[in-house]
């Protein structure tokens, strides 16, 4: 301050730049504070489930109405284990959570092959009837329309007859196309450079190894967009798999985990704290790919604003 | 259904097959060429896709038109037969006026959407307004507000449920006790249980579009800015003037994708509280009519009649939004 004053020769001018000085740290306190009181608004439920389910039942009930309700139970890390290790070996989350990484590993690698070939095609050829798919392109993309959920069940179990250990395809096959992806892998691919695929026909090589070996890895930020919605799609899937899949198959159950929790919260004398791990178990694979992927998941919704 | 199937797969290819002779006629006009080679590549490569999409995404909605004019039962698929007399769309038509399960079905979902719509975009624009500058610690709260998206529906649904769990220890009610109230049953109050699914899925989901929201922020330009002010005016005057026209494509994004998904809630009554008439949404009665129940035919009428509404709608928001441009 003395600095300041120093420097400046006008009295007045000071004077005004400490008011407006102290208007600003007033403001911005105000402006923390708000935004603190926000965030807890935000994460109390999720402070509430991680602080729940490392209690046992009574020391849920002893701090029922305290603050205590969003802390810890640091005097009993005992029960933290147990919780969880009840929710792990007892009712054996980590079968379903292996379901739902290898469901959402095949839907990520189809997805990125199938609809990127598409688009591909889209892209960079010309042959007869293509505006036939694009007007369906265009058309499935622009038209609302309301999720056919159970007419597609009954293609699935009369037309495909898809039963048993089969019904996985029925849960990794529709999640494989999407015509919004054929679109932004179309976008993506239109402005590469003809030169790359130009070289590489002059050297011989076929369609098939120019898109495998020179598209898609000039395309990484679009594939690992699309890899990206694909993992938090089919992990966060609950319903579909739930109707097609059977609970149990042959010794290794088939449900993901999202189904799997449905089940595991409903049983018979399951503790609070028990219930809360399990939440807390299927929940953290997304948040460490929000965290790693973050990046692409913002390219995403830049190209999501394209749309209209 | 294999008839059928084969049926509209015909019908499809006859209408690729004179978009390319049409195609070939053309080129013959204008005495260009195709290349053989890459064209059979492109057949080949775009197969796996149409394949796909024919049977999973093109064949489900053509099927849901035409099931809402059968009597189509899931455990007699042979024996489906046209219906004349339309009475899927009759039982509708009388369960709304008899106050049957559609009337709540109807008024349930109309009261999430209103709700729903204007409180998560709301949300979703004051936050992207207030974390939209360059200041120390804005990052953290930006990751706090999105936390809630990244948890799926289902576990968003269960931890509410604890939250607002009826036994006295639960988070709402042990609260309420430190006011001398009595433990409550929050889901199932009659009018409460909407309410706080609507809070819940607004709480849930508005960190996503204030991303969106923050996205088209950056796009709008700065000199905008810097000539209003020059021209004096205030900051709520600039963002009337400047930062809502620059939105203005975005919010109409927003505005439809929330829509249509408010329009679709399903998960959040059935987890939370069952297949009951306070909170019973039009797509919970459709997956109830068609998967439970196994009335494919009934439930497909209902699709029907919920693509016609929404669709109308959005075209009006869009109609609306973007005329002045």
């Amino acid at each position: 301050m003395e600095n300041v004053a120093m420097k400046s020769p006008n009295v007045g001018e000071k004077k005004l730049n400490r008011l407006t000085k102290g208007k600003k740290i007033a403001l911005s306190t105000v402006y923390y504070i708000c935004g603190t009181l926000l965030a807890i608004i935000f994460l109390f439920p999720l402070v509430y489930m991680l602080a729940t389910s490392t209690k046992s039942e009574s020391s849920y009930a002893a701090d029922a109405g305290s603050l205590m309700m969003f802390l810890p139970d640091f005097h009993n890390l005992k029960s933290a284990a147990e919780n969880y290790g009840k929710v792990f070996t007892d009712y054996g989350i980590w079968r379903y959570a292996l379901n739902s990484f290898v469901y959402a590993a095949i839907v990520i690698v189809l997805n990125v092959i199938v609809n990127g070939l598409a688009g591909y095609v889209m892209a960079k050829f010309d042959f007869p009837g293509k505006g036939f798919f694009s007007f369906v392109i265009m058309f499935l993309i622009i038209v609302p329309v309301e999720t056919s959920i159970i007419p597609l069940y009954s293609i699935v179990k009369i037309l495909l007859r898809l039963k048993g250990t089969m019904s996985v395809l029925a849960v990794i096959l529709p999640s494989s196309i999407s015509v919004f992806n054929i679109f932004l892998f179309m976008q993506f691919f239109e402005s590469i450079p003809k030169e790359y695929e130009e070289a590489a026909r002059i050297d011989g090589a076929g369609s098939l190894l120019i898109f495998f070996a020179i598209i898609l890895p000039l395309s990484k930020p679009i594939v690992a967009t699309v890899a990206t919605f694909c993992f938090i799609g089919t992990w966060n899937d609950y319903l579909w798999p739930t109707m097609v899949l059977p609970y149990v198959e042959e010794g290794w159950p088939l449900y993901p985990i999202q189904s799997a929790v449905t089940s595991i919260q409903s049983i018979q004398g399951i503790t609070t704290g028990e219930i809360m791990a399990a939440l807390i178990v299927t929940s953290v694979p997304i948040f460490i790919v929000y965290v790693v992927a973050q990046k692409y998941i913002m390219q995403g919704f830049g190209t999501a604003g394209l749309k209209m | 259904m294999l008839g059928s199937t084969l049926a509209i797969l015909g019908v499809l290819i006859l209408i690729f097959a004179v978009i390319a002779v049409k195609d070939l006629v053309l080129a013959k006009i204008k005495h260009t060429r195709y290349n053989w080679k890459n064209c059979l590549a492109s057949y080949g490569m775009i197969l796996p896709a149409v394949v796909l999409a024919f049977i999973f995404v093109l064949l489900p909605i053509i099927y849901s038109l035409g099931y809402a004019f059968t009597d189509f039962y899931l455990l007699k698929p042979d024996n489906i037969t046209f219906d004349e007399d339309f009475s899927n769309f009759t039982i509708i038509i009388r369960s709304i006026r008899e106050k049957g399960d559609m009337y709540y079905a109807i008024r349930n979902t109309s009261i999430f959407v209103v709700g729903v719509v204007p409180l998560q975009i709301g949300m979703a624009l004051g936050l992207a307004l207030f974390v939209n500058r360059t200041k120390k610690g804005v990052g953290i709260f930006k990751v706090c507000y999105f936390a809630p998206v990244v948890i799926s529906l289902t576990i968003t649904s269960y931890l509410w449920l604890q939250i607002l769990s009826p036994s006295e220890y639960g988070l709402l009610n042990s609260i309420l006790k430190l006011f001398g109230q009595k433990p409550r049953d929050f889901m199932r109050d009659k009018k409460g249980a909407m309410i706080w699914i609507i809070v819940m899925s607004a709480w849930q989901g508005c960190g996503y579009q204030m991303l969106i929201f923050l996205s088209g922020l950056t796009n709008v330009r700065k000199e905008l800015y810097e000539a209003a002010a020059l021209d004096g005016a205030n900051s709520w005057e600039q963002f009337l003037h400047v930062t809502c026209p620059g939105l203005r494509s975005t919010f109409l994004y927003i505005l439809i994708t929330v829509f249509v998904g408010a329009c679709r809630v399903m998960v959040q009554p059935m987890l939370m509280t069952g297949y009951v008439s306070d909170t019973l949404t039009l797509s919970y009665y459709m997956y109830q009519q068609g998967y439970t129940n196994r009335w494919v035919g009934r439930s497909s009428a209902v699709a029907l009649m919920m693509t016609i509404v929404i669709g109308a709608i959005t075209l009006l928001q869009r109609r609306l939004l973007r005329e002045k441009d």
